[in-house]
């Protein structure tokens, strides 16, 4: 295994038994998988397609019924691989009882860090996911968006080479769905690996380099996004303050050569767009009633 | 006091043990090696099953190899952060309301505890003791059973063994966390039922006037006076005064008082030896039968419990005690007795009833076991079961009429002493164990007695919270709660359930008694030969088997529990605070590791 690829799975299947040992269900039908080193990594597909099953077989949180899961080149059940990694689960399971100081406090000490170290990474992380505010109130106090921010310091907070998210944006509001993919790309730029599980189409199309898309536990499908969402008999053009004259000089000009025009309109944002664009205003102009272009393009 | 077990000086239990029996370090090795091989055989046959030979052999190889790396690379970081989380867990748990049962209890008790008893220390004191383990015990079970099954249920458990967290650090974090928060719960208890025995207990008395009567000396001048006190506290006491007024209320119930004169009356002071901790020194006893033949034992007198043997009175029959290392140093000397001071504690068996509570005519002799020296015989009265304090004079006559000194004369020259009593009226009964006679050292502190008693408790709770973590990595939280208690109880009952095991008990094993208690079969008379008998004990050999292997691991909780010396007021020994520690470290050592496997061969999600 070249140090390029992060994790690596030969033939990794997963079948669920009751506690006779008959088989359940095959949640993972024999997966190989590589994913390399600063790539953002999305696992899609519907409820129960295997991709939290996947994860976990990663993580060591389950066993394989067959084949194996190599991350940093060390067997999934090898717990010294943990220390380059960080998990931020499905929901985030945290301690309640603790507040976002003490909950990142303890994480640290999991890591063996140093106290002086262990202030430092617990306050940079308060302060990055916003909770400088609520920091010494118990979780149990949280929104589920502000769980789910301190859910990902936790996962953060041995500044890990690998981090794996999943289903990340999921209970976040538009803000924090954005937020969340402006840090899984910053992550990116700082050269970490992300593997994320979703089935929210629009968050992996953002933000990942390589999609797998699981269904009934097989792999479908698996390469990079723009290539496998390029139409390549569509061409896509996009003009700025064209009349009318000139728009039906392209119609001509696409009819002369045989092409078939499918589509010349106004294009329309999207609703996360606009919804975005309403925030920034209303946070810039306090009290007065948003003023926003709707027909501005993004 | 009860003592049924000799207890072996540390390092002996430590490496040798009692002869005929292994050393404890040996036999934790073998216990271990055992499990280990256990372990193994049946790690290989779920894994070969589940994943073919080859492969189910690789499987092992790597749970062992990898096994003994992490339990090395145990972090005392991450074991510390793992505990304080524990300790945070248990009060949000609401562990204090503990303490405010404990403290209900200790109110209501006041009401219920006869202070009318004739020794109500050992009641008090006893019933404190006891209801603080059993509360410990309730709390720790509660605690470490429910605790890990807690965390896969709501799956923080994702979030922590995602981490570098060995599986041995969270058995260790959660079983020193819970420790800490049970430490503290009882030095609370400990301190608060302290003082409630001893506030309890102390009293005063005044002195009643009108019994108060001159003492002359041989001149006959008045050297003092004898009387009594009032009755309080359902008792009195005698007294003797001085010419000044001043003296002492002699024991009755345990305990006496100082009087000392406070303007022109004399003043009864609080009480003295409420708490005590006495330090015996126990020898070896053997017995002579009624002709006087050397026996190991002395007679029956039909009781199933063969602690305590017998001597017939009016005969030869004799109870002696051999004590060693005698020296000048043990002599007690307050300036008007002087001699070694002894503690005798004999149970009388009447064959005629004679006077109620009158007391039973014995004697005690020494002797030296070298040259045969004996002293004449000193008469003594017993009363059942009452500890007899008293001093053996150092200035003795042999029966030779010849004065002698104790320690020159009646010691061997290898330091050996015999002490023997005897019964002396015909058709009653002395019934002795060896550790009723004793010689008595200057006593203990009380309360470093009572602390001795809290660490043995402490100890208890230690090992069912190790048992309860350790279950609760594979089992739910009720699950594992009722295989704790299993234990426990079990515990409580060891020299119970390893006499099933070895066929030493009526009855026979579980299955014969299942099916003399359906059949309304008596447990003395012998199964009729028939195929169903055969097949009964054939059953029965396989539990046995498997109830003496049980027995290897099992914790004897009774052995553990030292409230009978405090409530009987006597010192726990040392080395048995050294072997219950010993023994509590080996235990906690044990289930973390087998913990550790558990954990770490199964799956944390689902």
């Amino acid at each position: 295994m070249s140090d390029d690829i992060v994790i690596q799975t030969r033939a990794l299947g997963k079948v669920y038994r009751d506690f006779w040992g008959r088989q359940k269900v095959r949640a993972l039908k024999p997966l190989d998988l590589e994913i390399h080193r600063g790539e953002v990594f999305g696992l899609l597909g519907p409820n129960g397609s295997g991709k939290t099953t996947t994860i976990k077989l990663i993580l060591g949180l389950l066993f394989p019924t067959e084949g194996e899961a190599l991350v940093f080149n060390k067997r999934a059940t090898d717990v010294s691989k943990n220390e380059r990694i960080g998990y931020l689960p499905e929901e985030s399971y945290l301690y309640r009882f603790l507040n976002a100081e003490e909950t990142l406090d303890f994480y640290a000490r999991l890591f063996d860090m140093p106290a002086e170290t262990r202030k430092e990474r617990v306050d940079a992380l308060i302060k990055m996911v916003g909770l400088d505010k609520a920091r010494k109130r118990q979780l149990q106090e949280y929104s589920k968006g502000m769980t789910r921010r301190i859910g990902l310091a936790q996962a953060l907070i041995n500044n890990p080479d690998l981090i794996l998210l999943d289903e990340p944006t999921s209970g976040l509001d538009p803000i924090g769905t954005r937020e969340m993919k402006d840090m899984i790309l910053r992550l990116k730029e700082e050269g970490k690996t992300v593997v994320m599980c979703s089935h929210l189409l629009a968050d992996v199309q953002d933000v990942c380099d390589r999609i797998a898309i699981l269904h009934q536990g097989e792999l479908k499908e698996l390469g990079r996004v723009d290539t496998l969402l390029t139409v390549a008999d569509v061409t896509q053009i996009r003009g700025r303050n064209l009349s009318v004259e000139c728009q039906n000089e392209i119609r001509d000009v696409i009819a002369r050569h045989q092409g078939e025009l499918m589509e010349m309109a106004n294009p329309s944002t999207t609703l996360e767009e606009l919804f975005l664009s309403i925030v920034r205003d209303s946070e810039a102009r306090p009290g007065r009633r948003a003023n926003v272009e709707t027909t501005t393009s993004a | 006091m009860v003592l049924e077990n000799e207890i072996l000086p540390y390092l002996q239990w430590l490496w040798s043990g009692s002869p005929g029996s292994l050393g404890a370090v040996p036999r934790f090795f073998l216990i271990s090696l055992g499990l280990l091989l256990m372990g193994l055989m049946l790690g290989y046959i779920v894994a070969a099953a589940r994943h073919g030979m080859l492969r189910g052999g690789d499987i092992v190889y790597r749970t062992i190899t990898t096994g003994i790396r992490e339990l090395l690379e145990t972090s005392p970081r991450r074991v510390w952060a793992l505990a304080r989380l524990a300790m945070k867990e248990a009060w949000r748990r609401r562990v204090v309301v503990a303490l405010v049962i404990f403290l209900i209890i200790l109110v209501f008790a006041s009401w219920f505890l006869r202070t009318d008893h004739q020794d109500p220390a050992k009641l008090y004191i006893s019933f404190v003791l006891t209801a603080t383990t059993y509360l410990v015990l309730g709390i720790a079970l509660l605690l470490s059973a429910f605790s890990l099954p807690g965390d896969f249920k709501t799956k923080t458990i994702y979030t922590i063994v995602t981490k570098p967290v060995r599986a041995g650090e969270i058995v260790l974090g959660r079983t020193i966390g819970f420790t800490i928060v049970g430490t503290i719960l009882l030095a609370i208890m400990g301190i608060s039922s302290y003082i409630f025995v001893n506030r309890s207990l102390d009293h005063t008395h005044e002195i009643d006037i009108s019994s108060l009567k001159n003492v002359s000396d041989a001149n006959n001048e008045t050297i003092g006076q004898d009387g009594r006190t009032t009755l309080d506290a359902h008792h009195r006491h005698e007294v003797e005064l001085d010419n000044e007024g001043e003296g002492r209320a002699l024991s009755n119930y345990g305990h006496t008082h100082e009087i000392v004169k406070r303007g022109d009356r004399s003043v009864v002071l609080g009480a003295e030896g409420i708490m005590r901790a006495r330090v015996p020194k126990w020898g070896k006893l053997t017995f002579l039968d009624r002709q006087g033949v050397p026996k190991q034992r002395g007679i029956s007198v039909g009781s199933e419990w063969t602690y305590r043997s017998f001597v017939d009175g009016n005969t030869q029959a004799t109870a002696i005690w051999t004590f060693d290392n005698i020296n000048a140093s043990l002599n007690y000397d307050d300036g008007e007795q002087s001699g070694l001071p002894i503690g005798l504690i004999v149970r009388v068996f009447r064959t005629h009833k004679g006077i109620i509570g009158k007391a039973i005519t014995g004697s005690i002799q020494v002797r030296n076991p070298e040259s045969g020296l004996t002293s004449e015989v000193t008469p003594f009265s017993a009363l059942d079961a009452k500890i007899e304090e008293r001093l053996i004079p150092r200035k003795l006559t042999g029966t030779d009429d010849k004065q002698y000194d104790l320690y020159k004369d009646f010691v061997s020259s290898s330091g050996q002493l015999e002490v023997r009593i005897q019964c002396l009226e015909r058709g009653q009964y002395f019934g002795f164990a060896q550790p009723d006679l004793y010689l008595r050292l200057p006593d203990a502190s009380p309360l470093v007695n009572y602390l001795k008693v809290y660490l043995s408790i402490w100890v208890q709770m230690v090992i069912v919270i190790a048992i309860g973590v350790t279950a609760s990595t594979v089992l739910s939280g009720p699950v594992a709660m009722l295989f704790t208690v299993s234990f426990i109880v079990l515990g409580f009952f060891r020299p119970f359930f390893v006499g099933v095991a070895l066929g030493t008990e009526y009855g026979g094993g579980p299955v014969e008694s299942f099916y003399r208690l359906i059949t309304q079969k008596n447990i003395i008379t012998k199964l009729e030969e028939s195929l169903i008998a055969t097949l009964i004990q054939g059953a029965d050999t396989v539990f046995k088997g498997f109830m003496l292997t049980l027995a290897q691991v099992l914790p004897d909780f009774s052995a553990l529990s030292t409230i009978a010396f405090a409530a009987f007021g006597f010192d726990v020994p040392a080395d048995q605070v050294y072997q219950d520690l010993t023994m509590c470290l080996a235990y906690v050592i044990g289930l973390a590791v087998v913990g550790y496997f558990l954990l770490r061969t199964r799956e944390v999600a689902r």
